[in-house]
């Protein structure tokens, strides 16, 4: 089974100039379950985003002041276009 | 859309129709009809009614032996016309509804040589490009102190400088790398984000370019150019800082995303609250609105998927152009080529945030930058998108968001735009091809009638 890493996406509703530490701590979460790199990104309007476990994502989910997971699907370039094998 | 509208008028109609001795208008024939735009050049013709050929035969089948009447009696007459995209489906049925003499409605599509396609050698240079845009740079509008973010795969300045035979500048400090990803502004290898960083400097040769590498990230992803919408969900985080500490009289920051999403297997289903194709709270869209709402100007790629002939990587089954692409805040740009002629691949309407995209087109498959080698073209809504939001910073650089607000410069950019397709809007071209003379016109305009003042 691949190990659960931090890429669900999650908001939290926390005061102006949170930190990251005030979002493990609404949350009740560890360290280890969030991706410390990402951090805690300002959303500018009261809320803010991180990445974590799929199983605190879960666990979030209903969570007062907490929202999600959001889809975080891959994105790639527009260009350029690749032809279908029956049009080359 | 087009349609063609058969129809049994009046027997008298139908004899004026198809005697080539006497003459009858689309006028004669429909008058004017509810919701259509007749075209009243187009000379009625009258269609023969197919008959079986021996008694008895299926009234309603092609498959067998027919003859074909042309006694008034029998034919009816076609006549066209164009209908609002919108709710087409509707309009039809109550056209069909309001004149009983119709007895059919079918599309007129456009008949054209094959569009532009992936592969396909460039058409036209990057040199046509600049022509078109020759009257901003007579009017000093040419980037200068306006910042263009090219949310990418990172820009690489020493080649824009080999192709572009002139000085580039790349603002360090406020580019930014995506946790984990190394490189430094403007020291990338040269690929798509150089592509996209040459082609917005073609209107705007002296914007400041920042360099967000956000298709670089180091997290999951089955190709090297690609992210996570979580990154670009960073990114926006941190343009949103550098635009706040812009003075109000001075704040210009146009946002080039010629990325997105190919497949929704990477999307939580429509209904999931967490979805992003078709989700204005998404903590993405929710961003491009803060961003847009502080004074940005963001422009999105409306997406290779056209039906002509889409990417290899489609696999929305309809209604390619998804999220942010079709955000309401944003620009979504769909390509034409230097002909004007929409390539193939340019993803068409409605979009599933906004229906009414791509909201304008810009040009595409050129000889430009040479990123991808010296016979590949700048190419997909990828080249379109920079192309478009070089011509917004060659606008900002006198006419910052505190006296040209971000919905009023969309605005005028679908107003003044060469209108294409059917008539206004539709989902081919949105509100047709950015026209940099009417842009121009409607500027001076403004600024004679004292809306608003220059930097």
């Amino acid at each position: 089974m691949a190990p659960d890493k931090p890429t669900s996406l999650v908001t939290v509703t926390l005061p102006s100039g949170a930190t990251l530490e005030d979002a493990l701590r609404k949350l009740g979460i560890g360290r280890e379950a969030v991706d410390t790199d990402y951090g805690l990104v300002d959303l500018h309007n009261g809320t803010y985003a991180l990445l974590v476990t799929e199983a605190v994502a879960e666990r979030v989910h209903g969570m007062p002041g907490a929202q999600g997971p959001y889809a975080n699907p891959k994105i790639e370039p527009f260009g350029p276009p690749q032809a279908r094998p029956d049009e080359d | 859309m087009r349609v063609l509208i058969q129809m049994k008028p009046e027997r008298d109609v139908v004899e004026a129709v198809a005697n080539p001795q006497l003459t009858a208008t689309t006028q004669d024939v429909a008058g004017s009809m509810p919701g259509v735009e007749m075209d009243q050049s187009f000379t009625p013709v009258a269609l023969p009614r197919p008959l079986p050929s021996t008694g008895g035969g299926d009234p309603l089948s092609l498959t067998q032996s027919l003859r074909f009447s042309m006694r008034p009696e029998d034919a009816t007459v076609m006549v066209r016309g164009e209908i609002h995209d919108y709710d087409a489906a509707s309009r039809l049925s109550m056209l069909a509804l309001s004149r009983p003499e119709i007895v059919g409605i079918s599309a007129d599509p456009v008949i054209q040589t094959s569009p532009t396609c992936p592969g396909d050698g460039p058409v036209g240079t990057s040199q046509d490009v600049k022509n078109f845009f020759a009257e901003l740079g007579a009017d000093d509008l040419d980037g200068n102190g306006v910042a263009v973010a090219i949310t990418d795969t990172g820009i690489n300045t020493q080649h824009l400088i080999n192709e572009l035979g002139h000085p580039v500048t790349v603002d360090a400090a406020r580019s930014w790398n995506p946790p984990g990803v190394p490189g430094r502004p403007g020291q990338f290898p040269v690929d798509h984000g150089t592509m996209c960083a040459f082609d917005a400097l073609l209107a705007a040769p002296k914007a400041t370019l920042i360099d967000v590498p956000v298709l670089l990230s180091q997290a999951q992803g089955p190709t090297v150019m690609s992210g996570l919408l979580s990154d670009a969900v960073a990114a926006y985080a941190h343009l949103w800082s550098v635009l706040e500490t812009m003075p109000d009289d001075k704040r210009a920051l146009v946002v080039s995303n010629s990325w997105g999403s190919f497949s929704p297997r990477w999307d939580f289903a429509p209904s999931h609250p967490g979805n992003y194709s078709d989700n204005p709270g998404h903590p993405f869209n929710l961003m491009v609105t803060a961003l847009e709402s502080a004074g940005a100007d963001v422009l999105f790629a409306a997406g290779n998927c056209g039906l002509d002939c889409p990417d290899n990587r489609c696999e929305f089954p309809d209604r390619p152009i998804v999220g942010a692409n079709s955000h309401p805040r944003a620009l979504s740009i769909g390509g034409v080529d230097t002909r004007g002629h929409r390539v193939g691949y340019s993803s068409q309407g409605p979009g599933r945030l906004d229906a009414n995209k791509p909201d304008i087109c810009a040009y595409t498959h050129f000889e430009g930058s040479h990123a991808f080698g010296a016979d590949a073209p700048d190419s997909g809504t990828s080249a379109a998108c920079p192309v478009a939001a070089g011509v917004v910073a060659a606008i900002r650089t006198q006419w910052s968001t505190n006296v040209l607000k971000p919905a009023e410069l969309r605005t005028l950019l679908q107003r003044t735009a060469d209108d294409r397709g059917a008539a206004g809007f539709d989902f081919d071209y949105g509100f047709g091809i950015i026209n940099v003379p009417s842009i121009m016109d409607a500027l001076r305009r403004r600024s004679k009638n004292g809306h608003g003042t220059r930097r």
